[in-house]
């Protein structure tokens, strides 16, 4: 992170949420592992392991336009990922053509593609 | 081929048989729709239940209706009434107002105030430019000229503003003071932000009034081929007193008013006090101009009164105590509370309908529309002369709040809240890309404050059968409360339905006839007059069911005359959806405190023995029955349940106890006697304690940690036979359907209700009846 980096911003607050972001993600990373991925996927609302509650209490916190959301095709029968705008009036975009057939599913799918953002980024 | 869509409401929300409704409906990419109107029985489309269900009925407007698009005009303004066009000033002005603006960056014009066409460029106006500067301008037609302040407008931060033009020398001026107190601004003296600035120009014309502009405050005059006359260059921000002169006044003149003097008479054409008006029971839509020619000024998509002003010291609270301090009245670009859309069908409700939730459903084009091509246009129509001794409440005071709610896409705290990410639908994406469908009470306006009014004078998408709220993945309300609906249907009770709005304008009168009430999954918003409805029936001996949860919790305003618009003023505890400013948490409506009724002392335990726990969204929890429920003399509530566990199933989220959750407590005022039948516990942690249950956050707030995270089941007996029980869960009305309407949930239910409507003393009651001359019951 180079120092002026955020030369043109007048909101200091950004500086540090980022700087915050950058070591939670660090750590984050340390949990993930094929235990709390199938954790998930057998479970995606619920109780879960600390270790997998940490990831997605973080995925939810995202600025908006950084967050996913389900979209349901036709209740119950089809579901997509899409990615929120964070802006006011401008819809969600579609991230993939991956059909879903569960709400729960998708919410799965939703999920890999948060932890590929925290692995690859 | 254009995609059908089709949006309609209705003028009214509760109706008789026999009365008049009027439908409204706007379509795109097609003129004919076909309607039938059908009595809506079950709305949770989920493979676990029984499915959606609806019944057609017929009636004399069934069939092909001719639609067309309509336009809404969105944003709150006011418009002065001018018909001898005093305010048609061609020659020399001063234009002055307060201002404390919102969004001075939106990046185009806001017209403040002023008599201009903005498609013919005729006239005047003062307001702030794309580059958030304050600006003057007149126009005659082909020219334009402008004159603008040397520095942007801070946002939040009160301002004393005036043009002035001599026609005689052609030359404007523009005057902007900082009018910054310790307390009415966002930024205290100690921030070195320049507020000031004067400019003056010569101007090459004089402007060129049209017959017919309008003088607005807060927008201006458009044109569109296709809707005609609309108001654009909407203004986000206060207006204080303002007002027009037909002379420049000089900087002293300014100055003086500037500094709280009284404006000077001598060329005054209007003058609009935004102080006067108020009583101790609130204030309406009219802006009192105090000027020569009592050119008063009317509010359209209700601008926000009760607002702090530019002289607002810190030291009152609420504009009963210093009126003269509230003259603040606030606009919003995406205000909106009443489409005014053409009727497209009236129709005259069949003398032999029977009391229920209908809906005209109508299908774009051919009829075999679906999703944005189908539209439920949902009304209740109660009994003219109730003979049931059942009526079903439904909380439609409940429904205005979270209309068109869209804070799945744009409230940052739903997800952690929800513990899930959103399921967004096609409806949800259509009111989000279209401000025309106006907001709800969980919701911000685009300029940052919390949306205080909503009505359902507009399309509500949410107050349908069959829709799932995005943020939880669940039916919501009104969808939810079929399922109360359909099990009665199911078990064959007689039932009337009520509405929160009957209850609101009759009160007790409009509960009385029945024996027995049962309300609905989330009953959350009453009024002064519901909730002492409520407590008047049930001390009066009437038998009251409440179903949900999360019940009794806010403090909502209605005006008698206008019942469709709901203003909602969010304060006090953190569980709100938005704060309400410093100074301003009483409804302009009624003059009382907005928020929560616990800030009344009347805590939801006072009237039905439970109220708001907490709430959360992952799976939901079975109750267990409690010591109480062993009891001989209640053993008729448990009667036919076996063994402990009560409710480990359900269409909200696989429990009876769950989604929001109440629970007893005495020290909030559940009622000595009650008895707790069952309760549930051991919640996700992604349920959170509602803070009330302790005033300092810390770990351990959570389901898994906090046993006072649970749905209670509470039951006690109230005077003259009365009696109340209420099942502390948004989650159980959701759990009848599971089985054919056929479980321990269902049958609990139906020992309660049929225990309530048999006349005389309760099951197991040792107490000596009493007389119930406080209530004249037409159900005894």
């Amino acid at each position: 992170m180079l120092p002026l980096e955020y030369g043109r911003s007048e909101d200091r607050d950004i500086i540090v949420r980022d700087r915050f972001d950058g070591f939670r993600r660090e750590f984050l990373r340390t949990l993930v592992n094929p235990e709390v991925i199938e954790e998930h996927r057998q479970s995606a609302l619920g109780q879960h392991s600390e270790r997998l509650e940490r990831l997605l209490i973080y995925f939810r916190q995202r600025p908006l336009e950084q967050r996913y959301a389900v979209r349901a095709i036709e209740p119950f029968r089809r579901y997509q990922v899409v990615r929120l705008s964070g802006r006011r009036g401008v819809p969600p975009r579609l991230v993939d053509d991956a059909i879903y057939t569960s709400a729960n599913d998708a919410r799965h799918g939703l999920f890999l593609r948060c932890i590929r953002d925290l692995l690859e980024t | 081929m254009a995609q059908i869509k089709i949006f309609g409401y209705a003028d009214k929300i509760s109706v008789k048989p026999g009365d008049t409704i009027q439908f409204h409906v706007s379509a795109d990419g097609t003129s004919t729709a076909e309607a039938h109107l059908v009595r809506l029985i079950h709305g949770d489309e989920h493979p676990h239940g029984p499915g959606f269900i609806e019944e057609e009925i017929d009636c004399a407007a069934n069939g092909t209706w001719q639609v067309e698009k309509q336009f809404t005009q969105v944003g709150a303004f006011l418009e002065v009434a001018d018909p001898d066009r005093k305010l048609a000033l061609d020659g020399s002005i001063t234009l002055c107002a307060f201002i404390w603006p919102t969004w001075p960056d939106v990046g185009h014009r806001q017209c403040l105030l002023g008599r201009w066409d903005n498609d013919r460029n005729h006239g005047y106006g003062l307001g702030i430019n794309p580059s958030g500067r304050l600006e003057f301008w007149v126009g005659c037609g082909n020219e334009v000229d402008y004159l603008q302040a040397e520095l942007p407008l801070q946002k939040q931060a009160w301002y004393f503003v005036a043009a002035t033009f001599d026609a005689r020398s052609g030359r404007a001026t523009l005057y902007q003071e900082g009018v910054v107190s310790r307390y009415n601004s966002l930024l205290s003296k100690v921030a070195p932000v320049e507020y000031r600035s004067h400019v003056s120009e010569m101007f090459r014309f004089r402007q060129n009034n049209l017959p017919d502009t309008p003088f607005l405050v807060a927008g201006s005059r458009d044109w569109h081929a296709l809707r005609g006359h609309f108001v654009s260059q909407l203004y986000c921000g206060k207006i204080d007193r303002c007002g027009v002169f037909d002379r420049p006044l000089d900087h002293e003149e300014l100055d003086a008013i500037r500094s709280g003097g009284q404006p000077p008479l001598d060329g005054m054409v209007a003058y609009w006090d935004t102080t006067k008006g108020y009583t101790d029971r609130g204030i309406g839509d009219l802006v009192v101009d105090i000027g020569p020619n009592r050119l008063d000024a009317e509010g359209y998509n209700r601008p926000v009164r009760a607002q702090t002003g530019y002289n607002w010291n810190g030291r009152n609270d609420c504009f009963r105590l210093a009126p003269h301090q509230y003259g603040g009245i606030e606009f919003h670009a995406d205000a909106m509370i009443d489409s005014n859309w053409n009727a497209t069908k009236t129709l005259e409700l069949p003398e032999t309908l029977r009391s229920g939730a209908y809906a005209m459903r109508v299908r774009g084009g051919d009829g075999d529309g679906e999703g944005l091509a189908e539209e439920y246009i949902v009304f209740f129509v109660r009994s003219r002369m109730p003979t049931a001794r059942i009526a079903l409440l439904f909380s439609t005071a409940t429904y205005l709040a979270y209309a068109n709610e869209r804070f799945a896409t744009d409230g940052q705290i739903v997800q952690p809240m929800a513990g899930q990410p959103p399921t967004i639908s096609e409806v949800d994406i259509e009111i989000y890309e279209n401000p025309e469908f106006g907001a709800g009470c969980y919701d911000t306006h685009a300029d940052g404050a919390g949306v205080c009014y909503t009505s359902y004078r507009r399309p509500m998408v949410n107050m349908r059968p069959k829709y799932r709220i995005a943020a939880f993945d669940l039916p919501w309300n009104f969808p939810a409360d079929l399922s109360i609906l359909a099990w009665l249907e199911h078990k064959g009770y007689d039932y009337d339905v009520l509405t929160d709005e009957d209850v609101h304008l009759e009160g007790v009168a409009a509960m009385a006839p029945y024996a027995c009430i049962l309300n609905s999954t989330h009953p959350e918003y009453h009024s002064e007059r519901m909730l002492d409805a409520h407590e008047d029936y049930i001390a009066g001996g009437g038998r009251f069911i409440c179903m949900g949860a999360n019940s009794f919790c806010c403090n909502v305003a209605f005006r008698d005359d206008e019942p469709w618009i709901m203003e909602c003023r969010k304060t006090g505890g953190h569980w709100i959806a938005w704060a309400a400013r410093p100074g301003e948490y009483y409804l302009a409506t009624t003059g009382q405190m907005g928020g929560i009724w616990t800030g009344f002392q009347r805590w939801g335990q006072k009237l039905v023995g439970n109220t708001f726990a907490g709430e959360g969204f992952a799976h939901s929890q079975p109750y267990r029955r409690m010591p109480d429920s062993y009891d001989p003399a209640l053993a008729w509530i448990t009667e036919g349940i076996e063994g402990e566990i009560i409710g480990d199933f359900g269409l909200g989220n696989g429990g009876a106890a769950g989604i929001e959750i109440d629970c007893y407590k005495l020290g909030f005022g559940t009622p000595p006697n009650t008895k707790l039948i069952a309760s549930s516990g051991g919640h996700p942690d992604n349920y959170i304690a509602h803070d009330e249950e302790g005033a300092h956050a810390h770990q351990g707030f959570s389901g898994t940690h906090n046993y006072i995270l649970r749905a209670d089941m509470v039951y006690f007996e109230a005077p003259n036979n009365g009696a109340v029980f209420a099942t502390g869960s948004i989650a159980f009305g959701s759990a009848l359907p599971i089985n054919g309407f056929e479980n321990n949930v269902s049958q609990l239910l139906s020992n309660v209700v049929n225990a309530f409507v048999r006349p005389g003393p309760l099951p197991g009651s040792n107490r000596p009846r009493k007389s119930t001359a406080g209530l004249e019951r037409v159900a005894s």
